[in-house]
């Protein structure tokens, strides 16, 4: 049966219809046994967090310079972190340098403002270019030198050590990783297989296992007359760690470019490295960027694994402090130290981690 | 082109010599010997997994051969003589049209359009520049200079191929199915625009299913299966005198419709 229709007049289009308000009580309560547990989760949720809220906020002692501030264990022990800021904030650096650590902390702080702003000169080939460079720059005022008096690595600490270990990583890892992820695809078979034998070797140790190796083995190893601090090897055991982490990244990002890409580039005169450089790199890397931030992230938590080597980082920072004479005391004083850096590693971490998630949604 | 000078093999633009072509065992390519005078517009056509893009492919060294030799622009190769460097100074001669545009979308239009040359062949940036706009205003795409590949349709992106393909200057171009992923109402403009690139004298060697473009712009036709060329012919023969009945049979199924 065949009718024919036809429209006389056009349809206008009109507004959707509001969104209707959430229905609490249907979300939470849409059938007795999801309401149970929906109660039960609850009141766990409530009760630990009154305890937490007590705990942390009405039984806690804010103020003192030494263990006697905070006798018990039924409040947090925060005079711990506001009398010992500094050093977990800068380590053992000169007092009178300190000048140079503000200006680090305060372009990184700049950094971050320009990247975050999403202003048109913020290009993602700027900012990380940014993060490539920044940390050289950092370490080189920070070591001194010429004009400035030198200040040695091991004088660095806490949030400050734990800064410059990220973007030093970053910054080597990150061209170390893209250069393994290259040789993997390389025609050479000598370079192929040893990029394969070195990320495919470092993805299956623990990262704890190759610190200990650059801490105690590598200066077997080093000629005589040469020595590196533990710093340096500390950083250099998470650059190539992560390198091998990068170069996976980087692996899939090259893999997502069709070959339609490189035969149109060869097709309108491009030779095999301009190819590269301007059709092939361009597109991996944007693609991978929220990966290299989920890398960066990872990065920071790893910095922790330092204290386990004796580099003095943040959290070894907050251990020896609570070693020291005037902390000795109740347990609950560490606590309180780690309780604040979960949350700080929290805040930096999930930040960055919401900062990936936009980078992620812009493409 | 009716002239016999132009079809003079000396003037042949590109010439195939009994050109071999294996895809592991399949025989892609089987004995092509096949001339491109300049100045010749040759319509490709076939059922698919014929060869038909295996073939214009094989001009510009896209794909490597096993057997024969090939002449394109001045630049002669034989089987075991395909390098990079070869296959570059192919490339520097010929433009190639893809089914899937293969616009770079990390650039504008006119960054797709001036990489090419610029970093390719090293022509100074105001040239390239000039030549650009040309282009664009060629296509009739002036106005999307700026413009990313996803911010246009189908056929304005097939279009700036075409202009991508022009800036470099190409003394042939290779068409591979250039409106297969077209929807149809964008199909027409690509096909005008090709069609005004055959009027100007450019050297085409196109692949694809419009056979109302074969008949109105090809010197020659050519019909392909099995990796073969089993019938040429200029389009009124080919069309309305075909010999062969695998190429009878052929158009039965494409002209029905």
């Amino acid at each position: 049966m065949t009718t024919h229709f036809v429209r006389q007049r056009l349809i206008d289009p009109r507004f959707a219809p509001a969104a209707a308000p959430i229905d609490w009580r249907r979300m939470l309560f849409p059938t007795p046994a999801i309401g149970v547990l929906s109660l039960l989760l609850l009141t766990l949720f409530a009760v630990s967090g009154w305890r937490f809220v007590q705990w942390a906020v009405v039984r806690a002692h804010w103020v003192g310079d030494s263990a006697e501030a905070c006798p018990g264990d039924a409040g947090a022990c925060w005079a711990f972190v506001t009398a010992r800021w500094k050093p977990w904030l800068v380590g053992n650096y000169p007092p009178d340098q300190l000048w140079r650590v503000w200006i680090c902390f305060a372009a990184f702080a700049l950094f971050w403002i320009w990247v975050l702003r999403r202003s048109q000169t913020a290009s993602l080939q700027r900012v990380l270019l940014g993060f490539v460079l920044l940390p050289v720059a950092f370490f080189v005022l920070l070591i001194g030198g010429g004009p400035l008096p030198v200040v040695a690595p091991t004088l660095w600490g806490g949030a400050l050590l734990t800064l410059i270990v990220t973007l030093a990583t970053f910054a080597t890892a990150l061209p170390i990783g893209l250069c393994l992820a290259l040789g993997r695809r390389s025609r050479m078979p000598v370079v192929r297989w040893s990029c394969i034998v070195f990320v495919e070797g470092m993805r299956s140790v623990p990262l704890l296992t190759v610190l200990f190796i650059a801490a105690t083995l590598v200066p077997l190893f080093l000629p005589r007359g040469f020595t590196m601090d533990l710093f340096s090897r500390a950083v250099v055991a998470f650059a190539l760690f992560n390198a091998a982490m990068a170069a996976e990244v980087f692996r899939g990002g090259l893999q997502a470019i069709g070959r339609g890409q490189i035969e149109a580039a060869t097709t309108v005169g491009l030779s095999d490295f301009a190819t590269l450089r301007l059709i092939v790199l361009p597109q991996a890397i944007t693609a991978v960027v929220p990966a290299l931030v989920n890398i960066m992230i990872a990065v920071i938590k790893e910095t922790t694994l330092l204290s386990v080597i004796g580099v003095n980082d943040l959290l070894s920072a907050v251990e020896s402090g609570a070693r020291s004479p005037a902390w000795i005391g109740e347990a609950n004083i560490l606590t309180s130290g780690y309780v604040f850096l979960a949350a700080v590693y929290l805040t930096v971490c999930y930040g960055l981690s919401r900062y990936s998630r936009r980078l992620e949604a812009q493409r | 082109m009716t002239s016999d000078i132009t079809r003079d093999a000396n003037a042949a633009i590109a010439r195939m010599q009994s050109i071999n072509k294996w895809y592991g065992t399949f025989h892609a390519l089987r004995d092509i010997d096949l001339q491109i005078a300049s100045g010749e517009r040759v319509v490709i056509c076939g059922p698919s997994g014929s060869g038909k893009s295996t073939l214009v492919r094989t001009v510009n060294l896209l794909e490597p051969f096993q057997q024969g030799r090939l002449h394109v622009c001045g630049v002669d190769v034989g089987a075991d003589e395909i390098t990079r460097a070869a296959r570059r100074a192919v490339n520097r001669r010929v433009g190639m049209v893809f089914q899937q545009f293969n616009l770079f979308p990390h650039m504008t239009v006119l960054q797709n359009l001036i990489v090419g040359p610029i970093w390719g062949s090293g022509v100074p940036r105001n040239e390239v520049h000039e030549l650009a706009t040309h282009y664009l205003q060629r296509v009739g795409l002036t106005d999307q200079t700026h413009k990313y590949p996803a911010q246009l349709s189908g056929g304005q992106q097939q279009r700036v191929a075409i202009a991508r393909a022009l800036c470099t200057r190409p003394r042939l171009i290779l068409f591979d199915e250039p409106t297969a992923s077209l929807d149809p109402e964008m199909v027409n403009e690509v096909l005008q625009t090709m069609e005004s690139l055959a009027a100007e004298g450019m050297t085409m060697m196109v692949v694809t299913h419009e056979m109302g473009f074969a008949r109105r712009v090809a010197d020659r036709v050519i019909f392909m299966d099995q990796g073969q060329i089993i019938e040429t012919a200029p389009p009124d023969d080919f069309f309305d005198r075909s010999q062969s009945p695998r190429l009878r049979s052929f158009l039965g199924q494409v002209l029905s419709h």
